[in-house]
This record gives C-alpha cells, structure tokens and sequence, in this order.
C-alpha cells in the first residue's frame, strides 16, 4: 500500500502541478444540465447541452417512455436506471412526482415506478430519448472534467 | 406518431450534441453534425429496409 501512495504521489510530483475538478463542479454539472460548462465559462456550450438534454428528456416523457428503475429480477435494468439517473434533476423530479417524496424514498431501490406506458407505441422510442438524454448528460460531465483540467478548451 | 419524424428529431439532437462536444470551430461542428446525421439517418432507413424481410 505505502508503495503504491509512493508511486502515486511520484507520478503526481513530475508533473508538479496535475490540476483536478472540482467535486462540486461536477455534481453541478450532472445535477442540472449545461450547468458545468456554464460555470467554466463555455456558456454556448451549456446552453446547446442544457437544451439538447433537457428536449430529449421531454421527448422521452411525452412519448411515455419509462424512466429506468432497479428491478431484482432483470440485472439489465440496472443499466437503464443508470442512464436515465445521468439526468439529474430531472430524473428526480420525474421520479417524485411519479412516486410522490415519500414513495420515492421509501420505495429505493426494488421499488420505485418509472411511469410510461409500454401498450403504446412510442415507448420503445420514448425509453430510447431518456436512455440517450441521461448518457450525453453523463459524457457532458466527462467534459466538463477534461476542460477543468486544462485538457480541452 | 411518424417514426421516420422520431428517427429525424433523434438524429438532429445527438449530432448537435456530438458537434458542440468534440469540435471547437463552427466549421469542424457544421462538418461533423452534417456527417453524423446523414450517417444516423441514412443508415437507420437503409437498416430498416434491411429488416424488413424479418418477421
């Protein structure tokens, strides 16, 4: 163990000066989409991500698509609530107001509703847009790190 | 509902997304957005046709 911190901390001594986001940058960045980047200063960038996020979410819901949730029975589920959790906070207002406070934090994590609707036709294509919102919404907060650590502009 | 109208709307909103998460200039962003939704959207209608075979 000592050896491996020595390494590390080597690894991180050539360098000199290896910078790291911020924690709370991060949690911003995923919590409210657009928010990393508007707090970097790329305001372009968080508008065009918040908007791009925000209507495939909507989408997703207005085509009664189902917000992934954990079920004990299928493993795989576990990677759709983990997509759609990369929303954020519209992950959690959805899920609060499928499930009410209470509900939703009584019911984590067997037994919370996702809402949809899978007899109509969108909802394949309804859980695709909420799938695709959570996972840019997620790749906007590894961006949001690689330009905080002078990686990217 | 028109699917070939989902099928644009999705092509439109991740291309923009790609094009503002990897290029910098507006003309590396026109150029990847115009690929990568001609490529979203001619490969999902051409794998379409393809399957249509399939029960």
């Amino acid at each position: 163990m000592r050896e491996k911190s020595k390494k590390a901390k080597a690894t991180q001594g050539d360098g000199g000066n290896e910078q790291k986001a911020s924690p709370m940058v991060l949690a911003a960045a995923w919590f409210i989409p657009g928010a990393g980047h508007w707090i970097l200063g790329k305001k372009v960038r968080a508008a065009v991500f918040a908007a791009v996020v925000v209507s495939a979410f909507v989408t997703g819901i207005l085509l009664q698509g189902e917000l992934g949730t954990p079920k004990p029975q299928n493993p795989f589920s576990w990677l759709a609530t983990f997509a759609c959790f990369g929303n954020g906070i519209l992950y959690l207002t959805r899920m609060t107001w499928l499930n009410g406070v209470g509900g939703f934090l009584a019911g984590i994590p067997f037994d919370l509703q996702g809402g949809g609707n899978p007899s109509v036709a969108g909802f394949a294509y309804g859980n695709t847009f909420l799938y695709t919102a959570g996972l840019m919404n997620l790749l906007t907060v590894l961006d949001v790190s690689d330009i905080a650590r002078g990686e990217k502009s | 509902m028109d699917h070939l109208a989902l099928l644009l709307w999705h092509a439109l909103l991740v291309s923009v997304f790609f094009a503002f998460l990897w290029r910098q200039t507006a003309k590396g962003r026109r150029n990847l957005f115009l690929r990568t939704f001609l490529i979203m959207v001619i490969g999902g209608v051409l794998l379409g046709w393809l399957m249509y075979p399939f029960p």
